[in-house]
């Protein structure tokens, strides 16, 4: 089984390698039938590699301790969907999982381009296949998922208990989801700037891979964030850890390439940048992977020491090299005529957008490495940790905040005056009717109120759309009015289903300026039948509770929750002892409303006195960020959505004010 | 051609004001960090400022009173030696023990190193812990 595996691998990489050098050869050379056996190769491929994901999850299933990796990451008494999530839960497994991942992906696109796209295919191929390649030569020389153990292990050391949850079933695949999927981008930019088809073909190809790549990285975040939040047991959701940053920044740039591309489509501008974005967003899923495998940067999340960290700088510096020098050879082609007339245009806030996220993205890139860097400019590592990342990118998310009211309703190439009026004089009311409300409501200036203001302006902008995209139709087609809403947003999914994201960011951006601004944390050692009161609530400590299985061993703090004198809850955080590893690990008692969380965790507990430590959070909007996150899913599949008018020509930008009047 | 000088000050404002920002950041919340051996040299001359130390658990030092929650043990080297006081008034994180590999952050006062915070790394998601050990 373990020697199949390993064959799998080997082969897998050699069809790799011969897909990609014949995809190149019959690319250079225009022979198809060379090109062709690449592509078969390309298949072949994906087949050997799903054969050995196959393997080693059969390994894991039958509980094959002769394995190392089996015997590592699980053991007999583990439950059958860790086991399975035990796949990508250690370094060797989750390496061959990208693999497979990658090369599904890769098979997918084939498909899609068996008769499309001929010209730009053998270089796509020959790209996704080298960095199949990279992944298949780290398992097939470095770490080999199938090594086997001198004697084998009578049983396995299992998986960490922090890993064991539903987190780890649905975080990380989502995750390599994202990251891997920007590959496809990436690939069909390497092959447009390869044959010089530098037109719109490869962007609207690619389309709906960046929109799904970049819709798991967000998942991949949020359920990152929900994951923290629920089992770490610190009362906050984002640390600014360098694992976490190393998922974010991918997810920063690609969302700037999503908007720059518009303006690709409808204006012709900015070939370049948008070739940059996509080389940086594939770059930085590279270096992501090096993040949290190189043992570079020291995190809580403790990475290990493999010895990987040199190939992955050798194939990024090389992928840097490579794609840097194919757009600069391209440079004079790629160059376009558009123009930016005014500041007050849209074209100039989307921009500025894309500036202020790669700018976000570059702060928390250099708070991440500047450990490394102080060390090498200065012999010493400095650290900075989450303060610097809440004082830089607080500011810049504002402005972000209001770039995103700004850049969907002002005019193109050069807004008058009486549409900025029409634009922005119901939104900005809006806008400046919730903060005169909240400062008479008692909230404090602040960020988090101008947060709120300008939330409330996105949405006035959102809602001013919705409503007059409805009435345009109601009046020319006199139709009523919920049929008319389903009708435009149908026939402009793109655009109003982007609109339905933005809502989503609006709501993730809502909770997370409540939930910094306002929660509050109290810390307190009870004797049962003590209270504290945290906010509104009253907290009376009764007793503990200890129950016991084969697996782990609880101790619960009943704790009555009352609000005003009436109860309305009982909760019980609890302290679990694993038995094996042998390991305590905190569960987190979360009442959560529309208004705030109540989350208690159990600190410590003393049997001789049996006094208990509560930590005891009150997370006002956290919910917020969750479903902002459920309606930017809604948006993103109303977005995808295939629609009647999928070939929409890019507009002369006469037309398309005439269209807007 | 593109109208470049217009939109150049935009984007230089910008990444001006992104500059700036990750250099007042940086400034105002940067802490030295330091391995056990590089913070027993510097120990003086960076004595009551905040820093950030890796070092081992010291074996047979740890004292834990949960109905305080007060922390101490020594910081050392991994072979047990070097030792520094530590003290830490706080939830005892999970992951702590003797032995362990931890990151304290916090000031050194001459005569103990008083932790504000004591973090833990947890047994790696990526590589099991040594067998046997």
């Amino acid at each position: 089984m373990a020697d199949l595996g390993r064959l799998a691998i080997c082969l897998a990489l050699v069809c790799a390698v011969f897909s990609a050098a014949a995809s190149i050869f019959g690319a250079l050379r225009r022979r198809a039938d060379v090109a062709r056996s690449g592509e078969h190769a390309a298949w072949a491929c994906f087949g050997l590699v799903t054969l050995a994901t196959g393997l080693l999850l059969r390994a894991l299933l039958a509980r094959d301790f002769s394995i190392e990796y089996v015997a590592a990451y699980s053991s007999s008494t583990l439950p059958t969907s860790y086991t399975v999530a035990a796949l990508w839960g250690g370094q060797k497994g989750s390496l061959l999982f990208w693999a497979f991942v990658l090369t599904a992906f890769g098979a997918v696109v084939l498909w899609q381009n068996r008769e499309r796209n001929r010209e730009l295919m053998p270089w796509v191929t020959a790209v996704l296949m080298v960095v199949a390649g990279f992944f298949l030569a780290l398992v097939t020389f470095i770490t080999d998922p199938f090594e086997r153990l001198p004697h084998a292990a009578a049983e396995g050391a299992d998986l960490n208990p922090l890993l064991q949850n539903y987190w780890m079933m649905i975080h990380p695949p989502s995750l390599y989801t994202g990251y891997v999927s920007a590959s496809v981008p990436f690939a069909f930019a390497i092959a447009a700037l390869a044959t010089g088809r530098l037109g719109d073909q490869w962007i609207r190809t690619t389309r709906r891979w960046a929109l799904f790549s970049w819709f798991f990285l967000s998942l991949g975040n949020l359920f990152g964030a929900m994951w923290a939040y629920e089992v770490l047991g610190w009362g906050g959701y984002w640390a600014w850890d360098p694992v976490e940053n190393a998922a974010f920044m991918p997810w920063l740039v690609s969302t700037a390439y999503l908007h720059s591309v518009m303006i690709q489509e409808k204006k012709d501008m900015l070939r370049v940048w948008n070739m940059v974005l996509v080389l940086l967003t594939f770059a930085l899923t590279i270096f992501g992977t090096f993040l949290t495998r190189s043992g570079v940067i020291s995190s809580v999340h403790s990475f290990t020491q493999s010895g990987l960290g040199p190939f992955f700088i050798g194939f990024l510096v090389a992928v840097l090299l490579v794609s840097g020098g194919l757009i600069a050879y391209r440079l004079p082609e790629l160059r376009t005529t558009g123009t930016i007339e005014s500041f007050l245009s849209r074209e100039a806030a989307f921009l500025f957008n894309n500036l202020v996220l790669v700018g976000i993205a570059f702060a928390v890139f250099w708070g991440t490495v500047f450990p490394v860097i102080s060390e090498w400019v200065r012999g010493v590592k400095i650290t900075v940790g989450p303060p610097f990342f809440n004082r830089v990118n607080a500011p810049l998310g504002v402005l972000l905040l209001f770039l995103m009211g700004v850049g969907p309703v002002i005019a193109w190439r050069r807004a008058s005056p009486q549409n900025l009026w029409r634009a922005f004089a119901f939104p900005v009311g809006v806008g400046v009717a919730a903060a005169m409300a909240l400062l008479l409501g008692g909230m404090p200036p602040g960020l988090a109120l101008l947060t709120f203001a300008l939330g409330l302006f996105v949405l006035g902008t959102i809602s001013q759309e919705f409503w007059r995209g409805m009435r345009a139709r109601q009046a020319m087609l006199k139709e009523r009015a919920p049929q008319a809403l389903a009708r435009v947003v149908g026939k402009n999914r793109r655009r109003y289903g982007g609109y339905v994201i933005h809502v989503g960011i609006v709501s993730m951006f809502l909770g997370i300026a409540a939930s910094s601004a306002f929660r509050i944390e109290v810390q307190q050692t009870l004797k049962p039948g003590e209270s504290v009161k945290v906010g509104r609530y009253d907290l009376r400590y009764e007793r503990i509770e200890t129950s016991e299985d084969g697996h782990v061993s609880r101790l619960a703090a009943v704790v009555d929750v009352s609000v005003a004198g009436k109860p309305i809850d009982t909760l019980r955080p609890e302290k679990r002892f694993y038995k094996k590893p042998q390991q305590p690990t905190t569960e987190v008692a979360n009442r959560w409303s529309l208004r705030e969380d109540l989350y208690l965790v159990l600190g410590s507990y003393d049997p001789k006195s049996q006094l208990a430590t509560l930590l005891v959070y009150v997370n006002p909007l956290v919910v917020w960020i969750w479903i902002g996150g459920l309606v930017l899913a809604i948006g993103t599949a109303i977005a995808v959505w295939p629609s009647a008018l999928e070939r929409r020509v890019p507009v002369s930008s006469g037309a398309f004010e005439a269209e807007r009047a | 051609m593109l109208n470049h000088r217009r939109f150049m000050v935009g984007a230089v404002l910008i990444a001006t004001a992104v500059a700036y920002l990750v250099w007042a950041g940086i400034q105002s919340t940067a802490v030295y960090y330091f391995e056990m051996d590089e913070f027993l040299g510097a120990r003086t001359a960076h004595a009551g400022e905040d820093l950030r130390v890796k070092g081992w658990v010291r074996t047979g030092t740890m004292q834990w009173d949960p109905a305080t929650n007060e922390l101490a043990f020594e910081l050392a080297r991994q072979d047990g030696s070097g030792a520094v006081p530590v003290t830490y008034k706080g939830i005892l994180p999970d992951m702590f023990a003797e032995g362990r590999e931890v990151v304290v952050e916090g000031r050194d006062d001459g005569s103990a190193f008083r932790a504000r915070q004591v973090l833990t790394s947890c047994p790696s998601k990526y590589e099991p812990e040594r067998k046997g050990a």
